[in-house]
């Protein structure tokens, strides 16, 4: 355990579960001080109001291997474990947790969970919920409790666990989590597909509902993004319009036969180019997709969530705006970097008022989260209240009735 | 989580009325009730009532006062609000198939059955879901989406009765677990009437909605936060092919060790369903499949996928359960055959009524590896108490369901059944694992709740439930252990004799 100092905000670092639960109970019963878990801190600034004061918790000694019974595919670990740690150690036994982390050399578990980070793979594994088989966390009160347990079905009990998701480290601190694994799949192919129109992309991405493969993530930028996801990855790729890159994994075989069928299938929508990007560099591309979402170099990140169907109208309306576009096509997950143009912030609510009349979002939602810190204030992460926040709100109370566990943030998530 | 204590919320608590037939609350209530779903969509006649007074567990009794049918969300609300306003408990069944008593009306009071409420109001394709209402039976989901190259994908034994909305309130899982995950990994939002009366979404058709995920929480409740009253479920593609097969071992020692060999190897089938010599038996006795009859165990395994993917996925299967002394393996070369197969595993329940009166589902679930070691001590136990157990189970998920026959008419077997059960399911904790993979805790589990929780983690879910459902009013005394109070009502027996003592 360590305790440092640093402008307005200590550190508190526990060596176990026990000590941050008793720290959180003396907390709570006497200088009742603001709590704000960290993690690998790859996303603090996100939404997060310049002038905090009181404790950063940091999780990172509560990194250990609890127990990892292999040939059950399961695994324990404390929540301040890095993602590549986590991935090293059960890929070295042909297995993974099949969810994309951005900067998983500094991202940790605790902190993927709160967030409900995910990526490109969605598509076909699902996101971090679904791997999640047990956790513990500390309230705000101090109270260490557990939800689910180390198997894989489990029914006792109401599932706490599910609520830590996207919790924004605003309910309880993650402190163990238990992880249903699977197994490694032999090889990785994508193809990177260029059109010309959105009408082709449309009637290309209706057609995957039922194309005769099966791919594991269907990806869409727009020639701005491109370029970079490009540049990224080291690669020479046609960049000068807009892309979709569709992944396979599996057997050598079955990887093989799926890349050339889509081209075959997708001959008739007449794309500009289709280029088959072998294993080798592939997760090199596939890593600068997955990059790409957080790449924090602009003014402001947005991330929207639409109907798949109404994606392409979403990013229609945002290239528009000079905004460079990543989507998770067939989830509707739309990233978006706002141009450096976008200097002021003046300029940038002019284009998130024009993105917010976007008639894709009404049954969608529209997010921020990344933007300069002193920003911040003006921008809340959630542009409209999400369904259930009124039980939102009283779980908060519920689980936090000091208001101490990052509530400045939680408060001020939802525009009013 | 809340300050206060258990003690001060059940003082908090008031005590729900106990309708008393003739009184003139329930003229009035039913009066009120049918005014609400018409004549036709209220049920208080004793005779009428039997037929709800438990659900597939059936150890402990209690019929309902009054029973709805309501057909619309509105008249949901309304009903819940004139519970409410009369102060009764009320709470929510489908088709009644839960294995653990989560349709027992504690306390009586009003039951809201669902069925009528089962329309599928939409199907969209492109963006993968289905909004469909909660009394829609789940199979008649999969029938509606035949040729369409999509399919809902969880499909419970059951599925042939149960509801979509039985299925989300019981997170319900079934031989697709393995490879597709149980019902919460399939629902995208819902609709809910929260026990106040009021509707409520949570989450929705986009594939994520910001903040807490409230959907997920609702999962599973057994019915204690409310009624859903609408879902929105993922559509899954269908598989392009299967292979389907029936590996026959002379041990069950080789079949776990073949399932074991299998998760390790990182091969994980569609379906990996286990059937004991009891449940051959009693299935071949019912349908003639042809099974051998001095076998130890048959699994039936399913792989799908790609056609290109398949045969060399199969090759391998049959190399591991080769090295694990296979007797011999039966494939399935046509969609006959494979159906043949699976319907001797999907009606393998409704078979062992030919071996016994009564029988009872435990439902426990340990880590995959540790199969032998479970399977061992429910031969053992069955042994040791004399009662048969038979099992078919999902073994792909370590996922057990011991067969416990007996004669509800005995009551000293019935003293058997619930000793043996709990020795079974003490032993799942103690390999790791858990008292319930699909049932739910409902009646049955509730006093395994704080062996498996503490108190800390008890009073986080009780914190959570006082959220949704703070008088209790909406399914009483259900998951969690009632708080020792005077003003809990505690089950009537209608059939004392029958009574499970906890
Ligand atoms: C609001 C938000 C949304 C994001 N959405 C996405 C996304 O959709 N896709 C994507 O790829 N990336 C997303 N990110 C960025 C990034 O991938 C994650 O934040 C990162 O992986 C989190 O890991 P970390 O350990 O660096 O957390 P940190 O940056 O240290 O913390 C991030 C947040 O998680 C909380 N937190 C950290 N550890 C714990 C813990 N143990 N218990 C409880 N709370 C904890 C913190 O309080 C803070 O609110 C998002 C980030 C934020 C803040
Ligand atoms: C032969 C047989 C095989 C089975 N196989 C499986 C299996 O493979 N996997 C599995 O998981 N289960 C299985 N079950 C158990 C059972 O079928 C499931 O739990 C199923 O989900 C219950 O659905 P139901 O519509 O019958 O719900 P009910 O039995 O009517 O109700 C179950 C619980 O859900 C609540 N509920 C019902 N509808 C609603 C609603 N609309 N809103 C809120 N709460 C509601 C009830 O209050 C109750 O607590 C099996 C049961 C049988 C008899």
């Amino acid at each position: 355990m360590s305790s440092t100092q640093s402008d307005s905000l200590e550190e508190f670092i526990p060596a176990s579960q026990t000590e941050l639960s008793r720290f959180m109970t003396d907390n709570a019963a006497t200088s009742q001080k603001q709590i704000f878990p960290v993690g690998g801190r790859t996303s603090l600034s996100v939404c997060c109001a310049s002038s905090l004061s009181g404790i950063q918790v940091c999780t990172s000694q509560l990194n250990r291997v609890i127990d990892y019974p292999v040939r059950d595919m399961t695994i324990t670990v404390e929540a301040g474990m890095r993602i590549d740690h986590l991935n090293e150690i059960v890929s070295a036994e042909g297995q993974r947790l099949p969810v994309d982390v951005p900067q998983s050399n500094r991202a940790t578990l605790g902190g993927i969970i709160a967030t409900n980070t995910s990526g490109p793979k969605r598509f076909s594994y699902g996101t971090i919920r679904d791997y999640v088989i047990g956790t513990s966390a500390v309230d705000g009160s101090g109270n260490l409790f557990k939800s689910g347990g180390r198997v894989v079905k489990n029914v006792a009990g109401y599932d706490l666990k599910k609520m830590l998701v996207g919790s924004l480290g605003s309910l309880a601190i993650i402190s163990q989590v238990s992880l249903n694994l699977r197994p490694k799949p032999e090889t990785l192919s994508m193809v990177w597909f260029t059109f010309d129109s959105y009408q082709k992309i449309d009637r290309a991405l209706e057609a995957l509902t039922t194309s005769g493969t099966r791919p594991t993530a269907i990806e869409y930028c727009n020639s701005k993004a491109a370029k970079q996801i490009a540049a990224e990855s080291r690669f020479e790729l046609p960049c000068e319009n807009d892309v979709i890159c569709i992944s396979y994994e599996g057997s050598n075989n079955e990887v093989h036969w799926q890349t050339n069928k889509i081209i075959e299938e997708w001959k008739e929508f007449s794309p500009l180019s289709a280029q088959i990007v072998d294993s080798d560099h592939a997760t090199r591309l596939y890593n600068a997709f997955v990059e790409y979402q957080t790449s924090s170099d602009d003014p402001v990140t947005l991330k929207a969530v639409v109907l798949p169907s109404q994606m392409l109208e979403f990013v229609e309306a945002a290239t528009e705006l000079n905004i460079a576009v990543q989507a998770h096509a067939a989830d509707g997950i739309v990233f978006g970097h706002l141009p450096d143009s976008a200097s002021s912030l003046e300029d940038v609510k002019h284009i998130l008022n024009r993105l917010k009349k976007e008639p894709s979002l009404q049954t969608g939602y529209l997010t921020i989260y990344q933007c300069e810190s002193e920003w911040a204030e003006a921008l809340p992460l959630f542009c409209s209240s999400p369904p259930g926040w009124s039980i939102m709100r009283e779980m908060k109370n519920a689980f936090d009735p000091h208001q101490l566990l990052n509530s400045r943030r939680f408060a001020e998530l939802v525009e009013t | 989580m809340v300050e206060q204590t258990s003690q001060t919320i059940t003082q908090k608590t008031p005590l729900l009325a106990e309708l008393k037939k003739g009184s003139s609350d329930f003229s009035s209530l039913v009066q009120q009730l049918t005014e609400t779903v018409g004549k036709e969509g209220v049920l208080y006649d004793a005779q009428e009532l039997l037929v709800y007074e438990c659900d597939g567990y059936i150890v402990d009794k209690n019929a309902p006062d009054i029973v709805v049918f309501p057909t619309s969300t509105e008249q949901v609300s309304k009903i819940v609000k004139l519970c409410n306003q009369y102060n009764v408990p009320f709470l929510a069944r489908g088709a009644g198939t839960s294995l653990s008593g989560g349709c027992l009306p504690i306390g009586g009071g009003v039951m809201i059955v669902l069925t009528r409420m089962k329309q599928i109001l939409e199907i969209n394709l492109r963006d993968r879901y289905a909004i469909v209402e909660p009394g829609m039976v789940n199979l008649h989901l999969t029938n509606a989406l035949k040729g369409t190259g999509y399919h809902y994908a969880p499909d419970p034994s059951s599925q042939g009765a149960c509801t979509i909305g039985g299925n989300i309130a019981t997170n319900s899982g079934g031989p697709h677990t393995l490879k597709y995950g149980v019902t919460t990994n399939h629902v995208l939002g819902l609709e809910a009437v929260l026990p106040d009366g009021s509707i409520i979404e949570l989450g929705g058709p986009t594939a994520e909605v910001p903040g807490y995920d409230l959907h997920g929480l609702y999962v599973g409740n057994e019915g204690t936060f409310g009624i859903c009253t609408k879902a929105i479920v993922r559509l899954t593609r269908d598989p392009e092919s299967h292979r389907t097969m029936l590996a026959v071992f002379q041990t069950i020692a080789d079949a776990t060790r073949a399932i074991s060999e299998m998760i390790a190897a990182g091969i994980i089938p569609s379906a990996l369903e286990m059937m004991d010599q009891g449940i051959i038996e009693a299935v071949e006795e019912a349908f003639h499949f042809g099974f051998p009859l001095d076998a130890g165990a048959v699994l039936l395994i399913e792989v799908d996928g790609l056609e290109i993917a398949l045969d060399e996925e199969v090759r391998q299967i049959l190399k591991i359960c080769n090295a694990c002394n296979v007797r011999e393996i039966q494939r399935a070369d046509t969609p006959e055959e494979r159906l043949l197969i699976w319907k001797s595993r999907k009606q393998a329940f409704g078979a062992i009524g030919r071996l016994s009166p009564s029988y009872c589902t435990q439902d426990g679930v340990v880590p995959r590896t540790r199969l032998p070691e479970i399977l061992e001590f429910i031969e053992e136990t069955s042994k040791r108490y004399g009662l048969k157990i038979v099992n078919v189970f999902h073994a792909g998920d370590g996922n057990v369901h011991p067969i416990l026959l007996f004669d509800e008419r005995d009551q000293e077997q019935i003293q058997k059944v619930l000793e043996a059960s709990e020795e079974i399911l003490e032993k799942c904790l103690e390999l790791g694992g858990s008292v319930t993979g699909e049932h739910g805790i409902g009646v049955e589990k509730i006093n395994f709740m704080s062996r498996i929780f503490n108190q800390t983690d008890l009073d986080a879910m009780e914190s959570v439930r006082n959220i949704f459902n703070p008088r209790q009013i909406c399914s009483r005394d259900k998951v969690l252990p009632p708080i020792q109070s005077d003003e809990k009502s505690t089950v009537k027996q209608s059939h004392p004799t029958r009574h499970a003592p906890h």
